[in-house]
């Protein structure tokens, strides 16, 4: 008999911690332009997460190849989507190698962050 | 359904990982750019709010010739921000030998040092595991005291040259095992000293910073390989000191709230048990599930 209601106790602890709509770390899941990608120069930095962030504690940073910042508008969420963090290239950037470095604050707080690369062509 | 698999959904359903020496799964841990998963034989270098359930492990043949099940809990709370209390246990099934619930196993594990710029973190802790509170098989009639220190690194601050290197990482752990007392019932209980590392490469780590993948269900993965060994030091019968342990390669799906992990376990040698085993274990990341309540510390103490 205990030991059945330690396994109904016990499943249900399970169901309910798989059930939970829950908050987490903000992990990167995809970019535009793609992480290593090579693009013509973009309008826009957008990262996709994998939970929703707070942008007014997010910020992104564009540098070339030579740690030279490029210009890029403060960044913001996609008003239908508040996973998507999105900043404005102010300029089209000349051919060359380029750094995105982004500090993200999930929607729980948790902080995470990362850099990836991707390259302007001809 | 049998007796064994009644238990077996008990013990899984509340479960983690004791196995010889091992230490209990504990926190994911995030440094910089890493996030270090949490791994099943050698303790990553993190503490967090988590709870491991559950750990299943079947060895074809265990170091004492029986064929074993395992089936455990862990559960890891903050008391402080990276300061951690923890409890594991669970029942034992044992052929021959039979059924025993595992010592309570509690530890106390402080993450000391975080370096964002070199994914480089660190922990001290210590583990007891206390005397009496097993039964059956798994009675210990003495307290075993485990001073343990955890390290992780990662290597994203390889050059970009190196891209395709920058998702490994490496976790290490070194304790000492000390018995309360020297003799029981006339048999010595040696002094033991552990040591063991994981390598990993970490897919979510590639997806983020090196070059995007696909297929959403690689991007979680971190296939990996752990090496745990133990070697008595002091105060053990003359023959038995030889160095034991296992490797256990294996991959770990992480998601953000949750990861399942999956483990061959291969013994390094016969003292370390024949044939070849498995673990698994389904992991909640509780800071990430429930963050403004069982997830979060109980004091801010020491928070910057």
């Amino acid at each position: 008999m205990i030991r059945h209601s330690i396994i109904k106790i016990a499943a249900s602890l399970a169901f309910a911690l798989a059930a939970t709509a829950a908050y987490a770390h903000a992990q990167l899941e995809r970019a535009t332009p793609s992480v290593g990608s090579t693009v013509a120069s973009p309008a826009e930095i957008r990262l996709k997460f994998s939970e929703g962030v707070e942008p007014q504690f997010c910020t992104i940073a564009l540098a070339s190849e030579g740690g030279a910042a490029a210009p890029l508008g403060p960044p913001s969420v996609d008003p239908a989507d508040n996973t998507v963090l999105i900043a404005k290239v102010g300029k089209t950037l000349p051919p060359g190698v380029y750094t995105v470095t982004w500090h993200a604050v999930s929607v729980d707080t948790h902080k995470t962050q990362g850099s990836f690369d991707f390259t302007v062509k001809p | 359904m049998t007796t064994l698999s009644s238990r077996a959904v008990a013990g899984a359903l509340a479960g983690a990982a004791a196995l010889f020496w091992l230490s209990p799964a504990f926190a994911h841990a995030v440094c910089g750019d890493r996030i270090f998963p949490a791994t099943l034989a050698i303790d990553d270098p993190g503490v967090g709010d988590e709870l491991a359930l559950p750990t299943l492990t079947y060895l074809p043949m265990n170091s004492g010739g029986s064929q074993e099940f395992n089936a455990t809990f862990s559960y890891t709370k903050t008391i402080f921000p990276n300061f951690g209390l923890s409890v594991q246990d669970g029942p034992t099934w044992q052929r021959p030998g039979g059924y025993g619930w595992e010592s309570l196993n509690t530890e106390a594990k402080y993450n000391f040092l975080c370096i964002p710029e070199f994914e480089f973190m660190a922990s001290v802790g210590t583990t007891v595991i206390w005397e009496n509170t097993g039964t059956g098989t798994q009675t210990q009639p003495f307290n075993v005291y485990q001073p343990v220190l955890d390290v992780g690194k990662g290597f994203g601050d390889l050059p970009k040259s190196l891209n395709i290197l920058r998702p490994f990482a490496v976790t290490a752990e070194l304790s000492e095992s000390l018995p309360s007392h020297a003799w029981t019932d006339g048999n010595t209980n040696s002094t033991n000293i552990n040591w063991g590392f994981t390598v990993q490469y970490s897919l979510p780590y590639y997806n983020s910073n090196v070059g995007e993948i696909d297929n959403d269900f690689f991007k979680h993965l971190i296939p990996l390989a752990e090496f745990a060994f133990s070697k008595p030091i002091s105060n053990f019968a003359p023959g038995p000191d030889v160095t034991t342990g296992t490797f256990q390669p294996g991959v770990i799906y992480m998601a953000s709230t949750w990861q399942f992990a999956l483990e061959a376990i291969v013994p390094i040698n016969g003292a370390s048990g024949h044939g070849v085993g498995v673990v698994g274990e389904m992991h909640f990341f509780f800071d990430d599930i429930f963050p403004d309540t069982l997830g979060k510390p109980i004091s801010k103490w020491g928070q910057p």
